[in-house]
């Protein structure tokens, strides 16, 4: 227990003094944390799902595939449960765009409107900044929502009791995708049992005569 | 994680083992340490700002002053003095039209100017010359093309001033540029100059326009590499004319792409590979589109710098 807390605190302090280091040079140069082999935390004001829009790929050759668009889009710390806006995400998962606009457009939740806000921006950036040819050639290929930094206040209880009440906020990341939306092979019943029917007799005895 | 930094951090100890039995350290529990949490107080109060500010000083918070600086890059000016006209129908077959010989005749007044301005450049450059200076200009010119397809920002800020650098570089951060330049058609010849001084009368800068007519390859791809413009195997004769500049009065000046010059009789540019809308008329509810027979209004014929 004493060799564990130990070491624990030994790379605790190795940490700090790794970022003291990372932070006097990060004057010169700031790929550092690229460079270095070090484990570093991303710089300030610097989101892993907004780096997604910054990837470069090599030019294509002729006879390729023309590889499609991705668009990737979040709105942070958005005032609402991500349970509740977890149902939204899931609604409009593997819809086309326009498709996902109608169904938040008529939807009567309040994290409904704010989605749909996301993906019109969303949309809008695919044309201006992503070289996408048409605006409805799109489809949502991932949406979810995440876990935002909660404020903590008092709820007053009887007696002098009080709890610890949440003020939630949410994250809420979308990529859009150009192109048609990929077919979700509909499984039946009938299906699934036949399947399982050949698992049954596709099994072997090992070891037997 | 049970255990938190302040209370391992009081019994950190060395552990070298040399065979030497060190008694186990002991486990105090602070007596001081706060074992509940109350969460941070919610003003319900409207505070103006001078009421804010009051209380802020009140408090001993200092805010920094605010700079409102914007930053002036004297290394360079700011666009192109007294442009050259270029003559209609260059690189092409004559055709005297009336506006040919306006400028024409504007070209003669012109020339002498540009006399003047060379005799002054051999004042304080003292190694340049009309003959030589062509070379080493197709040369920068090169040179920054191919700087800018491997976006090398530091040789290409010591190749292009700061006037034409964002224009070179604007949007093109997510992009892959590939250029050649194959071959040059005419030799390059410098056919324009000027000399202007910026803010104080002695702040000298020169201005130098070169005709270029050559050959080249241009193919952008975009961030996921697909084709956007151009063509790579392609080659297109191309006519331009460059400008550039270098701040005389200064030792360490150095000539460096300023500008280039599009005349106003410049063939259209090829229009990019997608469909793009342009934003049309807003319609009001009994009118349709096809009844408005909507003329797209096309750009005027102005000479521009790029």
């Amino acid at each position: 227990m004493a060799a564990s807390v130990v070491t624990w605190a030994g790379l605790a302090a190795f940490g700090r003094a790794c970022g003291s280091i990372r932070s006097r040079l990060l004057g010169s140069s700031s790929t550092l944390s690229q460079v270095s082999c070090l484990h570093t935390s991303t710089e300030l004001n610097s989101k892993h799902w907004e780096r997604k829009n910054l990837v470069v790929y090599p030019p294509q050759q002729k006879d390729e595939l023309r590889r499609p668009a991705e668009i990737y889009h979040c709105r942070r710390q958005i005032k609402y449960s991500k349970d509740k806006m977890w149902y939204l995400a899931k609604l409009i998962r593997g819809m086309t765009i326009d498709q996902a606009l109608t169904q938040l457009e008529f939807n009567d939740k309040k994290g409904a409107k704010i989605i749909k806000e996301v993906i019109l921006e969303a949309q809008d950036m695919a044309v201006r900044n992503h070289n996408v040819e048409y605006k409805s050639n799109l489809y949502i290929a991932e949406s979810f929502s995440g876990k935002g930094k909660y404020l903590k206040r008092i709820r007053y209880h009887g007696r002098g009791m009080f709890g610890i009440m949440d003020k939630v906020h949410c994250h809420y990341f979308v990529k859009l995708v150009e192109g048609v939306p990929p077919k979700v092979e509909q499984k039946t019943g009938f299906d699934q049992a036949k399947e399982y029917v050949e698992q049954l007799r596709n099994r072997t005895i090992i070891h037997s005569l | 994680m049970a255990t938190s930094i302040c209370r391992t951090l009081k019994y950190l100890q060395p552990t070298i083992c040399l065979n030497i039995k060190l008694p186990q350290p002991v486990f105090v529990p602070i007596r001081t340490k706060k074992r509940y949490f109350i969460p941070p107080a919610v003003n319900v109060k409207q505070k103006s700002q001078s009421e804010q500010e009051t209380k802020a000083r009140a408090a001993g918070v200092v805010v920094r002053q605010q700079y409102i600086e914007r930053a002036i890059n004297i290394s360079c000016t700011a666009g192109i003095f007294d442009p050259y006209i270029p003559p209609e129908g260059d690189a092409r077959l004559s055709t005297l039209s009336k506006e040919g010989l306006k400028q024409r005749t504007e070209q003669l007044r012109q020339s002498a100017a540009s006399q003047l301005a060379f005799r002054k450049i051999k004042d304080h450059d003292p190694e340049f010359s009309t003959k030589e200076f062509p070379a080493l200009a197709q040369q920068i010119f090169i040179d920054a093309h191919a700087a800018l397809t491997q976006f090398n920002k530091e040789k290409l800020h010591s190749l292009v001033t700061e006037r034409c650098y964002p224009e070179m570089v604007r949007g093109n951060r997510y992009k892959t540029l590939r250029w050649r330049f194959i071959e040059s058609l005419e030799p390059p010849r410098v056919v324009h100059a000027r000399c202007p001084d910026m803010i104080s009368k002695g702040n000298l800068y020169g201005q130098v326009t070169l005709r270029v007519h050559s050959r080249q390859t241009l193919a952008i791809y975009d961030r996921f590499g697909r084709l956007m413009l151009g063509d790579e195997d392609e080659p297109r004769d191309v006519l331009e004319y460059l400008v550039l500049e270098r701040h005389l009065v200064n030792p360490y000046g150095r000539w460096r792409l300023h500008g280039k010059i599009v005349p106003a009789w410049a063939p259209p540019k090829d229009p990019i590979i997608k469909t793009v809308i342009i934003p049309g008329p807003t319609l009001k509810p009994e009118e349709a589109f096809e009844d408005l027979h909507y003329q797209v209004p096309k750009p005027k014929a102005v000479q521009w710098y790029k």
